[in-house]
């Protein structure tokens, strides 16, 4: 048993020690809302931040583009928001909700078909599978930019029952990683990046969808904090460009 | 107000079909194992009462992965006993029949046993020195006396399948007109920004049939004690 008179100092002790452990929570945060195909990206370029800032602290959310979009929507504490495509984007424009002035495109990337070799080597070889992964196209870019080659091939009347709709374009890959599909639309960086046993059967034909980018803002609370701002200006630095080459996004 | 489509009605009406077949599938092995519970005993009755009970406390989640790990491509039921019988379960209405039966299991059997458990136990003992067997037993004072225990644990779990969320997006996968069940529907609308409206809609079409359930079950409920 420790004397009683020794008690007061302790206490003084522990709650020294508990002011110092709760410090960090008041470190600035930088929350990243950003598309699920972008993730491995996004961790390595807050990684590489943090070591410069090391008292920068990163709150990093991946989903499908719509539904953060919709989270933005609702209130949840964004301070940049990268898309997939330029449709979640601009709504949240019209509703005032990013920073106009900062919109910009971050890259570029390519919508691909990936499955178990020997699936299918083209667009028309699709009618013969039976189940096909793509994102949900009501809130994941993947999903609505594989809708529109559908449709453009002429091919979505055929296809419309065999579609398994993914909640995100990474839960898509993961269909067909486990071989409960037959191939599902990705995107080519989640395919070489992700993927370990399925492989790119074949990109999809350029003249069927519009050129995958993923526009990234500032929230309109984001843009009143210059931490934010600073780790949103890194992200458009050479440096960001060199990691984004390194995964297989395209730049330009 | 927006007006459903054909992918809407298929949701509703592949979640009454994929609930009323689970709870249909599972009322045998429901009434077997609550027989097994009330009138049996043996060693690993504990053991047996906490597999039963085990999904009513587990996420559904962990059971749709675990089925998903079983029954898939991959998976040790799926790959040496589906597979090769040319059976596929995975992305298909029956895996969320599959789903919801485990789920949903727990309440039919806890309701049986009720009704089980309110029979005079001289009753069946009269029948038995009058020299009935144990089937003659069953078939003309237990299945008749807990006749209403069966049909409410059977409401109560028609409406706990038409619930069925965790379990089912794993194993069912969400599949427009083909496995996607309402609540599968109103959580692609909830994630969609556009989608607001239609999941309401939703919600309402899900809050009239549970509620039409619900009573149904009350209903059999109140009965069941004015005759005891």
């Amino acid at each position: 048993m420790y004397p009683l008179y020794k008690l007061p100092a302790m206490f003084a002790v522990a709650a020294g020690l508990f002011l110092l452990a709760a410090t960090p929570l008041c470190a600035a945060t930088i929350s990243v809302f950003a598309a699920a195909s972008l993730k491995e990206v996004i961790n390595e370029l807050a990684d590489e931040y943090a070591k410069k800032n090391p008292a920068m602290k990163f709150i990093k959310n991946y989903g499908a583009s719509g539904q953060l979009a919709k989270q933005v929507e609702q209130g949840a504490p964004a301070d940049i928001f990268i898309s997939a495509n330029t449709e979640w984007m601009e709504y949240l424009k019209n509703k005032k909700l990013v920073d106009t002035a900062s919109i910009g495109i971050f890259t570029y990337n390519t919508l691909v078909f990936a499955g178990m070799p020997g699936k299918a080597s083209s667009m028309q070889d699709l009618i013969k599978l039976e189940r096909i992964a793509i994102g949900s196209p009501k809130s994941v870019p993947a999903g609505e930019y594989a809708m529109e080659a559908f449709m453009k091939a002429g091919l979505d009347k055929q296809l419309e029952k065999k579609l398994v709709m993914a909640k995100d374009v990474r839960e898509c890959l993961m269909y067909a990683e486990r071989g409960e599909v037959d191939g599902a639309f990705v995107y080519r960086t989640d395919a070489l990046q992700v993927a370990k046993n399925v492989k790119i059967l074949f990109t999809v034909p350029q003249d069927l969808y519009p050129r995958v980018n993923y526009p990234l803002a500032l929230t309109a609370s984001g843009a009143k904090k210059t931490e934010a701002a600073a780790f949103f200006a890194f992200l458009k630095t050479s440096e960001a460009k060199a990691v984004l080459t390194k995964y297989g996004f395209q730049v330009r | 107000m927006p007006s459903f489509t054909s992918v809407e009605y298929a949701a509703i009406l592949l979640s009454l079909k994929v609930a009323f077949t689970a709870t249909l599938v599972s009322l045998p092995f429901g009434f077997g194992v609550a027989y097994l519970m009330t009138y049996c005993r043996f060693r690993g009755k504990v053991a047996l009462d906490v597999i039963v009970n085990l999904p009513l406390t587990l996420p559904p989640v962990v059971i749709g992965y675990l089925l998903l790990i079983l029954l898939g491509q991959k998976g040790f039921i799926g790959q040496h006993l589906l597979q090769p019988l040319g059976i596929r379960l995975i992305f298909t209405w029956k895996a969320a029949v599959i789903a919801t039966a485990v789920v949903g299991f727990p309440l039919l059997v806890r309701s049986i046993r009720i009704g089980m458990e309110t029979i005079d136990p001289r009753i069946i003992q009269a029948a038995r020195t009058l020299g009935a067997g144990w089937l003659d037993a069953m078939i003309s004072v237990i299945i008749p006396l807990s006749l209403r225990g069966v049909i409410a644990g059977s409401a109560l779990m028609f409406a706990r399948a038409l619930g069925e969320f965790g379990a089912t997006i794993i194993v069912a996968g969400n599949i427009p007109g083909v496995t996607q069940t309402i609540p599968l529907a109103i959580y692609e609308y909830a994630s969609s920004p556009n989608g607001d409206a239609m999941a309401m809609m939703l919600c309402l079409v899900s809050v009239v049939i549970s509620v039409i359930v619900l009573l149904f079950h009350e209903y059999l409920s109140r009965r069941m004690i004015r005759v005891d």
